[in-house]
């Protein structure tokens, strides 16, 4: 479904991503783990359109998404969330999934501006979906506050409703559990579980919780100085040497990256 | 201000008698200012309704930059240049024109007509320049149009057969369903002269509710979601559908089209189209009105446009009772020289103490749901913070706030 082949990103001299590929299966978790610097975050900038890839090709379907701008991408069905929060603070929760379904209504300026029929049957049309979207998270009583007065670990969660409510084939996670609390990554990683199982979307992971890659992941990438030096089923990865080396020789199942 | 929706409505207690009385409170509030409103040209001489018909204008204009900077949070310093093409379209479409020693063109339409088409001008104008509005950001675009006021002010003072030159133009009056926005033929209505200003000052009610409302439309629907995005997160709002540079080019263009009203309603209220005014002074003016008034809301612009253009009306009125303020020409502060000082501490004043602006200020005061957003800040909208490195340096999007 995703297929990743011989990326490579430099900027300025530095080599970001040296080469890498592989190849997301529909309906599965794959998750993209190393240590800091690796090139994950660079990674899935190339993947949603942020970067733009120095060479190699990165196929979603039949599009080529490198030679894509990021709303192109949006369009695709590829949705993402940000490893540092990346929500509008002062609007509400609501108006935040409501940027979701951007790609998917059309008002445009005047249908809106005239508050035409069509934009208000639309607006509404979604703004159900968006609330459905939200208590599946476990954000629905939230929907009216705005972003910036919520927890930090609810404002990840409004991130996952958001990319949630682009109705994605493909969802790209950035360190979902990140600064989050032990019961916390509990539930979110069920959430994951949840969204694959019940929605059937393919998910790729960026995390450093290894026990979260670990108990999610169908299969693991690893990156190290952005190159991939290993890549196979959790408990393959688990036991390869370069792995446990990359991770500064501690014990396999690193519990801390 | 975008936020009252269902959602957010039903989470502050429906139908809770706290919600019926404030809705009470609120409908009486705009009852009694809708008939005060209807009730000045009744009471008030011709200065203040042109005071008050100076302030209509600015608020339609500082609606559509309030659009571009405050809830886009893309700077234009060209923000005059569009009040120009529209005040000067207008007389160019309606005015026939006269042949002779001092030749001029025109084209004599009907003057509503000339309206509709003056506003689909500037937006033309604008659509000129929506290239460069769609490609660069923040402060950036600020630096960039700077260019149109050195263009703007070359044409308006060259372009003669056009502009009349240093003299600008004498400005056709509106007739409008048989109607002249004129002093003649007279027109007494309770014992009142209606005369031009009286006349006008209806139309700019209809015209700055008109465009308060299609800009609210817009900033509660679906762009006004894509707009605040590219403010706030700029990636995000990529990555989430939202095409950055046409949506840049196409807030540009809308700007542009309320500049171009705005510079309508001044043309009809002046009577005469003057160069130098359409400069960058004019710009600032409304940079200072959103500030002000409160970045991101048609309720801010509005107050903002208020404030900003009767402040220096107030003090040429009482220049002889206010202290150290001269009366124009004596060589003292002149009253506009200290509505710009004023003004510039306010500006100061509201960036250090009141991130939401004049209405932010409101809503604390009436510890309304809108005290909260203000003090959450809807501010940081600013667009002249450094604008964050290229992507290719900065491994994360930026998370200011």
């Amino acid at each position: 479904m995703l297929d990743v082949k011989d990326v490579t990103v430099r900027f300025a001299g530095l080599t970001a991503l040296d080469g890498v590929s592989f190849t997301v299966r529909p309906g599965t978790v794959h998750a993209v783990i190393g240590p800091n610097g690796a090139g994950k975050s660079t990674c899935f900038n190339v993947l949603s359109g942020v970067y733009r890839a120095t060479s190699g090709s990165v196929r979603f379907g039949d599009a080529e998404l490198t030679a894509l701008a990021p709303h192109r991408i949006a369009a695709l069905g590829v949705a993402r969330t940000f490893q540092n929060i990346a929500l509008s603070r002062h609007l509400p929760v609501l108006d935040n999934l409501m940027l979701g379904r951007h790609r998917l209504t059309r008002a445009g300026f005047v249908s809106a501006g005239l508050r035409l029929p069509s934009a208000r049957a639309e607006a509404a049309l979604h703004r159900a979906r968006a609330a459905e979207i939200a208590e599946f998270v476990g954000i629905g009583d939230r929907l009216g506050t705005p972003v910036g007065l919520l927890p930090y670990g609810v404002q990840k969660r409004v991130e996952l409703a958001r990319a949630l409510c682009m109705e994605p084939r493909l969802l790209l996670l950035d360190e979902p559990v990140a600064g989050m609390t032990g019961g916390e990554r509990e539930e979110i990683a069920e959430l994951v579980v949840a969204v694959r199982e019940s929605l059937g979307i393919s998910v790729v992971l960026v995390e450093h919780d290894m026990g979260v890659v670990m108990r999610l992941a169908d299969r693991v990438t690893v990156l190290d100085f952005g190159r991939r030096i290993a890549d196979g089923t959790p408990e393959e990865v688990q036991a390869d040497p370069a792995v446990i080396r990359a991770y500064l020789g501690t014990s396999a199942n690193g519990e801390h990256a | 201000m975008s936020d009252v929706t269902a959602a957010g409505r039903a989470a502050r207690g429906p139908g809770s008698g706290a919600g019926t009385a404030r809705r009470t409170a609120r409908w009486a509030a705009w009852a009694a200012a809708a008939l005060v409103a209807i009730a000045v040209p009744f009471y008030l001489d011709g200065f203040w309704l042109q005071t008050g018909l100076f302030a209509m204008s600015a608020a339609v204009g500082a609606i559509g930059i309030n659009l571009l900077t405050g809830s886009t949070g893309q700077l234009s310093m060209g923000h005059a240049f569009f009040l120009a093409v529209g005040a000067y379209a207008y007389v160019y479409f309606a005015d026939p024109g006269q042949d002779g020693a001092h030749a001029i063109g025109g084209l004599g339409l009907p003057t509503p007509l000339a309206v509709v088409l003056a506003v689909l001008t500037a937006g033309v104008a604008g659509g000129l320049f929506s290239p460069i509005a769609g490609r660069l950001k923040g402060a950036y675009l600020g630096i960039a149009t700077l260019a149109l006021i050195f263009l703007g002010q070359h044409l308006l003072f060259n372009a003669e057969p056009v502009t009349g030159g240093y003299n600008g133009r004498a400005v056709p009056p509106l007739e409008l369903f048989g109607l002249t926005f004129a002093d003649t033929p007279e027109l007494v209505l309770l014992n009142v002269p209606f005369g031009a200003l009286e006349r006008l000052w209806f139309l700019g009610l209809l015209l700055v509710l008109g465009a308060a409302a299609f800009a609210r439309g817009v900033l509660r629907g679906r762009p006004g979601r894509a707009m605040n995005t590219i403010r706030d997160h700029e990636i995000a709002a990529g990555v989430m559908g939202v095409p950055v540079a046409r949506y840049r080019a196409g807030v540009f263009v809308l700007s542009s089209m309320y500049a171009g009203l705005a510079g309508v309603m001044l043309a009809l209220v002046f009577q005469r189209t003057v160069p130098e005014y359409f400069g960058m002074l004019l710009s600032l003016d409304y940079l200072a009105m959103i500030v002000i008034g409160g970045l991101g809301s048609v309720g801010g612009a509005i107050l903002g446009a208020v404030f900003v253009s009767v402040l220096p009306q107030l003090l040429t009125r009482y220049s002889g009772t206010l202290p150290l303020i001269a009366e124009p020409g004596s060589g003292g502060v002149s009253p506009a020289e200290a509505a710009r000082i004023l003004y510039g501490a306010a500006v100061v004043a509201v960036v250090l103490f009141l991130p939401g602006g004049l209405l932010g200020l409101l809503g604390r005061l009436r510890g309304a749901p809108g005290g909260r957003r203000a003090v959450l800040g809807r501010g940081p909208a600013l667009p002249f913070s450094p604008p964050p490195a290229s992507p290719s340096t900065s491994p994360t999007p930026d998370t200011r706030s």
